[in-house]
């Protein structure tokens, strides 16, 4: 699988004159959230790509119909996650373990509270998307934004439609599969 | 034999340096106390490819300005 290039503490390229100083200001301070989401969410760097570009145009198009009620940031992560997600359903040859029940995580052996243990720093953007490739969209999805410090558990549930409790207990089954698929992935 | 001898002291002092050297290049173990710590680490490595702006750059142009938001006009912003 392609993997983008890494930097070392990626430093923001100064955006590039964009429409207007509070466009380049919105895309200067969300693109690498926007773009981390649709990279890891898809799977693939062009098709990120792509993504979020049109996220932005998206967002470009529609900056007067932001009412302010939530975050700039929440805002384009709505957009974002509905692009992918009708970009997911168009392509139904993913997500191989999608339907895979709950119960599959809750029976496997994990231990949740052991941190993950990374040996080789090199290789690892292809072993996380290995392992979030095998969760549902839920769960990959869930475990992306909450991985957003901006974002408290009211905002993801809010993007996710369900109450911050049921993401505090989802979040657990999901960290739980994702600890078992990325130790398989080492 | 005290030849012998001295060779395999520097063999051995060289041995010890290369030992060390390897040690030095090893990676540390990294540990992050869960899925999302370990995410949050990757994004931060994983830098947004420039060609984005630049097709932006390029899109908007062809766009006519966006107008403000109507609770920013409503606060008496301007289009800038």
């Amino acid at each position: 699988m392609n993997e983008p290039a890494k930097g070392c503490e990626f430093v923001a390229e100064p955006p590039a004159d964009l429409a207007s100083p509070e466009f380049a200001s919105l895309y200067a301070e969300n693109s690498r959230a926007i773009y981390y989401l649709a990279l890891r969410f898809l799977g693939d760097p062009q098709k990120a790509e792509d993504a979020t570009h049109d996220v932005f145009l998206k967002a470009f198009r529609k900056l007067d119909q932001f009412r302010g009620e939530a975050s700039l940031r929440t805002w384009l992560y709505r957009i974002a996650i509905n692009h992918c997600q009708n970009l997911c359903r168009s392509w139904q040859d993913r997500h191989v373990f999608s339907n895979v029940d709950d119960a599959v995580w809750e029976n496997a052996a994990a231990k949740t509270d052991s941190p993950l243990r990374v040996l080789e720093t090199k290789e690892l953007g292809q072993r996380i998307q290995k392992a979030l490739d095998g969760l549902s969209d839920e769960y990959r999805l869930l475990l992306l934004l909450v991985a957003d410090a901006e974002l408290s558990y009211e905002h993801v549930g809010a993007l996710v439609g369900q109450s911050p409790d049921a993401v505090r207990g989802k979040l657990h089954r999901a960290r739980k599969a994702f600890a078992i698929l990325f130790e398989k992935t080492a | 034999m005290k030849q012998q001898t001295k060779l395999s002291e520097e063999q051995l002092q060289q041995s010890r340096q290369v030992g060390t050297e390897h040690q030095a290049t090893q990676p540390a173990a990294r540990e992050f106390a869960n899925a999302e710590e370990l995410l949050r680490y990757d994004a931060a490595h994983t830098p947004v490819p420039p060609a984005i702006a630049q097709r932006l750059q390029k899109s908007t142009g062809e766009l006519p300005q966006p107008k403000l938001a109507w609770w920013k006009r409503w606060l008496g912003g301007t289009n800038p």
